[in-house]
């Protein structure tokens, strides 16, 4: 009973952060229908990112934390405008490409900053243990899980009740369509990509101040694709729920068939899922999709 | 206030769709642009909104000219912003929003303080969408969309609606319904409004001057009433062929021999 307590809480607390990475995925999905793979790696450098601001220049916890996520967004912003904006109405394919590649690029780019060896520890939150009935929860785990609901709860909102999230949706729907109506589609794209960077950011804080800031992180990216499928590439509710069922479905697997397990795992659910329900759970069905 | 001349378009830079095309829409006014398939009424509008840019058309020749201004190397939301609104054939919902949701980004442009007052102008026009307003407007019937879509345009408040076939695979009781709706519109908001249209009796009936186009060229142009009895108008567009006589090739298609004569 302990420990499947423990695994389960293992289990949502990194659901909750596949989800919030699952999360840009969804942004970028919805508003381009471009699959960005560089959302792992968004998170790594908005990670690295926040651990230069508050261990090499020395800042206060809250302002490195504010200025990372503001870099982050600043992040998404220069991909989007350095690289996809140019390859607005061409195919899909050499968008996708250049998001797998422009990962490796980042990776490069972090390693050869920052090192291939993991960095100095730096704890977010206080490791204070509590117990419900005979699990054991830290303070940190927690935090972590709230913290990542709680920007994932805020993205949903703004999706569903403010101007920009709605045009953000109708632009998913039709390019041509908002530029007749005189929204620019290239600005909201835009803006997209930053929110998407804004939220690897915050996803790459709360993992590296618990699992530690390494190249490492860049593999949650790969777990976040089989959340957002499962989830439904349209629908940022489907993306949490499917981020909690592969972290639970992760870290149960692993504590009782093996380590090496879980990951697996994860993606065997993504292939029954999609099998079973091509368009996830609460994906949008098209006729004309992927 | 809006001016066409001599506006020649072409595709990909290779397929050249409109050959000179002149016309003119005032202010206020309802003018309808009348012609078969192909014959390049969308393109034109298309020209006119900016949107052919989106699908490699390009105005290779001649100007269009907005308020003095000319407009043929805007974006398209740049024109939208100006005042021209397209509404596209082919009902173009934004499937998975609300009818409502569609309506508010039809009023994205435009102050946010008006919205409700000008969500209220669509409902006072199209009563039936206040009831829908919540409904996915992927799922209404095909009138119910052309509302959707038309509404969102006014929700711009535009100086110049360019309508592209908004009967297309409507019932007629529908098609009159929405026709009076949109001289109501222009007789209220004072919008100047181009209209496609293949139902050249309805398109006839509702504008003030029409414009056929044919191969890319502008064939006949006239004060509507005048078209309409137009014999070859009568024949072509309107299917009032004086059945059962001989015919002679001489008769056939009398303006298009005029005008190369010319």
């Amino acid at each position: 009973m302990e420990f499947i307590g423990s695994l389960i809480i293992s289990g949502l607390m990194n659901g909750a952060i596949y989800g919030l990475v699952a999360l840009g995925f969804v942004l970028i999905y919805k508003s381009s229908s471009v699959l960005n793979f560089s959302q792992g790696h968004m998170l790594l450098l908005g990670a690295y990112i926040f651990w230069f601001f508050k261990s090499s220049m020395g800042l206060n916890l809250y302002l490195s934390l504010l200025l990372a996520i503001g870099v982050g967004f600043l992040i998404g912003i220069l991909i989007e405008r350095l690289t996809l904006r140019r390859l607005i109405g061409q195919p899909l394919i050499s968008m996708i490409t250049v998001t797998i590649f422009l990962s490796l690029v980042i990776e490069g780019f972090v390693s050869l900053i920052w090192g291939s060896y993991p960095l100095q520890h730096i704890a977010i939150f206080s490791n204070r243990c509590f117990n419900i009935g005979s699990c054991v929860l830290t303070t940190q785990n927690l935090y972590a899980f709230g913290l990542a609901l709680t920007t994932a709860l805020a993205l949903i909102l703004f999706f569903r009740y403010t101007n920009l999230g709605l045009a953000m949706r109708g632009v998913a729907e039709g390019h041509q369509i908002m530029q007749g109506m005189g929204i620019s589609v290239k600005k909201i794209l835009n803006i997209s990509w930053g929110i998407a960077g804004m939220a690897a950011t915050i996803g790459g804080i709360i993992l590296g101040s618990t699992l530690g800031f390494r190249l490492g992180l860049s593999h949650i990216g790969l777990l976040a694709i089989p959340a957002a499928f499962i989830g439904g590439l349209e629908s940022p509710e489907g993306a949490i729920l499917g981020g909690l069922l592969i972290g639970l479905c992760e870290s149960i697997v692993s504590g009782y068939i093996g380590n090496a397990a879980g990951v697996p795992a994860a993606f065997m659910i993504l292939i029954v899922a999609m099998i079973f329900k091509p368009y996830g759970l609460f994906g949008l069905v098209k006729i004309e999709r992927v | 206030m809006l001016k066409l001349s001599n506006v020649e378009v072409k595709y990909a830079g290779v397929i050249l769709v409109l050959r000179g095309v002149s016309l003119e829409i005032g202010k206020g006014t309802i003018v309808s642009l009348l012609g078969s398939n192909g014959a390049g009424k969308t393109t034109t509008l298309k020209a006119i909104s900016g949107l052919l840019h989106t699908e490699l058309g390009e105005v290779t020749a001649g100007t269009i000219e907005y308020d003095g201004c000319r407009i043929d190397k805007l974006d398209p939301e740049q024109i939208a912003k100006m005042g021209i609104i397209q509404v596209m054939e082919g009902r173009r919902v934004l499937e998975h929003l609300t009818v409502e949701e569609n309506l508010r980004l039809g009023g994205y442009i435009r102050n946010r303080d008006n919205i409700t007052k000008d969500l209220d102008m669509v409902y006072d026009y199209f009563p039936k969408l206040r009831s829908l307003r919540n409904s996915t407007s992927g799922y209404l019937s095909g009138g119910e969309q052309q509302m959707v879509v038309m509404g969102r345009a006014m929700m711009a408040h535009p100086r110049i609606m360019l309508l592209d076939e908004p009967s297309m695979g409507l019932a007629p009781l529908i098609v009159e319904e929405i026709f009076e709706l949109i001289k109501k519109f222009n007789s209220e908001e004072k919008s100047s409004i181009l209209i496609v249209e293949q139902n050249a009796r309805t398109a006839l009936g509702v504008s003030e001057y029409s414009y056929v186009l044919e191969n890319g060229r502008v064939v006949l142009d006239g004060p509507s009433s005048k078209l309409a009895d137009n014999e070859d108008i009568k024949e072509f567009y309107l299917g009032l062929s004086k059945i059962g006589e001989k015919k002679s090739y001489r008769d056939v298609k009398h303006y298009k021999r005029r005008k190369r004569w010319l």
